[in-house]
C-alpha cells in the first residue's frame, strides 16, 4: 500500500515538472550562459576596445546582468537590423542594443523600463554653420539604414516638402561617419553620445555638434521576445535595481567621464 | 516556432516594397546590358594579339572574377570616395555589376568565339566583308546562341546581387525592406515577401529573355 501510494505521488510530482514549462529565465540559468546582444559600432554604448574586447555602456550591463545571474555572459556583435532576427532565431536572450521604444515596434518585441534616454544630434564640418535643424535644407543629410533618427529626420524632411534626393543612408554608423568624414554628406544625424566620442578624435576635429533633433527624446529599452512575460519582468528589477545600486552610475561614469545627470536618472525613474 | 505573422503591415507598405522591387529590376537590367557591351569587346580584346589590350583585358576579368562583390560594391562606393569621387549608391552599385558582369561574361564569350570554328570568318573575309561585317553577320549571332545560358545564368546572379547594395544605403528591394522592417520589426514578414519578389524579378527576366531569343534566334534554344 505505501509503496503504491509512493509510485502515486512520484509519479505526479514527475507529471507536474513536466507540465511547468520553462521559461527564458530558466533557460538561460539552466544553460549557465546568457547570450547578450550588443550594437558594437556604437561608442559608446557598445564598441571593441584597443585589444579589440567588446566594451561600452550595454556591453557593462550586458555583464552586471550576467553577475546577477550567476552565469556566463556571451556578447554577441549585431547590426540594427539583426537586432529581431536574433531575438526570434534564439541566438540571443536579450538585446541591450539601444533600441527605441516605439508603439510599432512592440507588437513584435517585448520592451522592458527605458534604460537610457538620448538626443538625436547633427553633427557637420564647422563651415556648414549649422544653427537649427532648418538650416539643413538644401544640404545632403545621411544617417544609419533603420534607425529612429533616420525616421525622425525623413518625418521632419517630408513635412517640410524637403523631398527624399539629399538623403543618402548608410548600412553603420561607423559607415555614416565615414561617409560624412569623406564628404559624401554634408551632415549626418547620429545621437548626441556617439557624436561626442567621435568629436574627440582628430579626424574630426573639423567638426561641430549641430542642433537637436526638435521635440524627441530618443527613450531606449532592452528587448526580449514579447511572450517572455517572467524574463522581462526580472530585467525590469534589473533595471531598476541597476539605479538603485548604484552601477547605472558607475557605468555612465566610466564611458562619459561624469556621473549620470540627475534629469537623466529622474526621466528614467518617470518613463517606467 | 512560436511566432505570429502579421502579414498586413506588409500589405500597407506594399507601394514602397514595389519601388524598391523597381530599382532592382532597373539596376540589375542596365548592369546586364551594358556589361555585355564591354564583354565582347573585352573577350575580342583578349584573343587580339596585340599585347596592351589583351593585358588590359585579363587584368579586368582577374580582378572582376577573384575579389567578392561586397568588396567591389564597397570600392566603388567608399573607396573611390577617399578620393574624392562620389558615385551616388545608385551609380556606385551599378558600375560594380557592370564590373563584375563584363569579368564575368569576357570568358564566357571567348569560349563561345572560340567555339566557332575559324574557317568561317576566314569564308567571311573571302566575300568581302569587313572584319566588323564578319562579326557582326556570321560570328554573334551563332555564338550568341551557344552561350544563351551562360548568360542567363549571369543575369539572375546579377539581379541577386544587387541586394548588395543594401551596403552602400542603395534603396533597391533589400534596402527597403531592411528599413521597413527596423520601423515595426517585422523582420520575417518583410524578408519572405522580400524573397518572393526575387522570385518573381528572376523568373520574369528569364522569361522575356526567352521570348526575346525565340525571335532572335528564330527557334528553341
Amino acid at each position: 500500500m505505501i509503496r503504491k501510494l509512493a509510485t502515486l505521488v512520484f509519479a505526479c510530482a514527475a507529471l507536474t515538472s513536466v507540465n511547468a514549462t520553462a521559461d527564458q529565465l530558466d533557460t538561460v540559468i539552466q544553460r549557465g550562459t546568457l547570450n547578450c546582444g550588443v550594437v558594437l559600432d556604437f561608442p559608446p554604448m557598445g564598441y571593441f576596445d584597443e585589444n579589440n574586447e567588446p566594451a561600452g555602456f550595454d556591453v557593462d550591463y550586458c555583464n552586471d546582468l550576467g553577475e546577477v545571474l550567476g552565469v556566463d555572459v556571451n556578447i554577441l556583435n549585431l547590426t540594427w537590423g539583426d537586432r529581431i532576427p536574433s531575438l526570434i532565431s534564439g541566438k540571443t536572450d536579450v538585446v541591450i542594443g539601444s533600441t527605441s521604444d516605439t508603439l510599432e515596434r512592440a507588437k513584435t518585441v517585448g520592451f522592458t523600463y527605458p534604460y537610457f534616454v538620448f538626443k538625436f544630434q547633427v553633427i557637420a564640418h564647422e563651415d556648414k554653420n549649422i544653427k537649427s535643424f532648418a538650416d539643413l535644407k538644401d544640404l545632403k543629410v545621411g544617417a544609419a539604414l533603420g534607425t529612429t533618427y533616420e525616421t525622425e529626420y525623413l518625418a521632419y524632411a517630408d513635412k517640410q516638402g524637403w523631398g527624399r534626393d539629399n538623403y543618402t543612408s548608410f548600412k553603420s554608423e561607423n559607415d555614416a561617419f565615414l561617409g560624412l568624414y569623406q564628404g559624401k554628406v554634408d551632415a549626418i544625424i547620429s545621437t548626441n553620445t556617439n557624436i561626442a566620442t567621435k568629436l574627440r578624435s582628430k579626424e574630426f576635429a573639423d567638426f561641430v555638434a549641430g542642433p537637436y533633433v526638435p521635440n524627441y527624446d530618443d527613450v531606449v529599452g532592452i528587448i526580449a521576445k514579447r511572450d517572455e512575460v517572467a524574463w522581462i519582468n526580472y530585467l525590469n528589477l534589473f533595471l531598476v535595481r541597476q539605479i538603485r545600486d548604484g552601477n547605472m552610475n558607475k557605468a555612465y561614469n566610466k564611458h562619459f567621464g561624469v556621473d549620470a545627470p540627475a534629469e537623466l536618472i529622474q526621466s528614467l525613474r518617470d518613463n517606467k | 516556432m512560436d511566432y505570429e505573422f502579421h502579414w498586413n503591415i506588409v500589405f500597407q507598405n506594399m507601394p514602397e516594397l514595389l519601388n524598391g522591387a523597381f530599382v532592382t529590376l532597373h539596376v540589375s537590367v542596365l548592369a546586364m546590358l551594358l556589361g555585355v557591351v564591354i564583354a565582347i569587346l573585352l573577350a575580342i580584346a583578349k584573343m587580339n594579339n596585340s599585347k596592351p589590350f589583351c593585358y588590359v583585358a585579363t587584368v579586368w576579368v582577374e580582378i572582376a572574377r577573384n575579389t567578392p562583390a561586397l568588396f567591389q560594391i564597397y570600392m566603388a562606393y567608399f573607396g573611390l570616395g577617399a578620393f574624392g569621387i562620389h558615385l551616388s549608391p545608385y551609380v556606385a552599385v551599378l558600375s560594380a555589376l557592370v564590373f563584375i558582369n563584363a569579368g564575368y561574361l569576357t570568358e564566357t564569350f571567348r569560349g563561345g568565339f572560340q567555339s566557332i570554328p575559324t574557317t568561317q570568318y576566314s569564308a567571311s573575309k573571302s566575300l568581302g566583308m569587313t572584319s566588323i561585317q564578319a562579326y557582326r553577320y556570321i560570328i554573334l549571332p551563332q555564338m550568341l546562341r551557344r552561350i544563351y545560358h551562360p548568360m542567363t545564368n549571369q543575369f539572375v546572379w546579377s539581379i541577386l546581387m544587387s541586394s548588395l547594395g543594401i551596403l552602400v544605403g542603395m534603396s533597391e528591394l533589400s534596402g527597403t525592406t531592411q528599413r521597413l522592417q527596423s520601423l515595426s520589426f517585422r523582420t520575417l514578414e518583410f524578408f519572405i515577401v522580400a524573397a518572393v519578389m526575387y522570385f518573381i524579378i528572376t523568373k520574369l527576366v528569364l522569361f522575356s529573355s526567352s521570348l526575346l531569343a525565340r525571335r532572335l534566334f528564330k527557334g528553341e534554344i
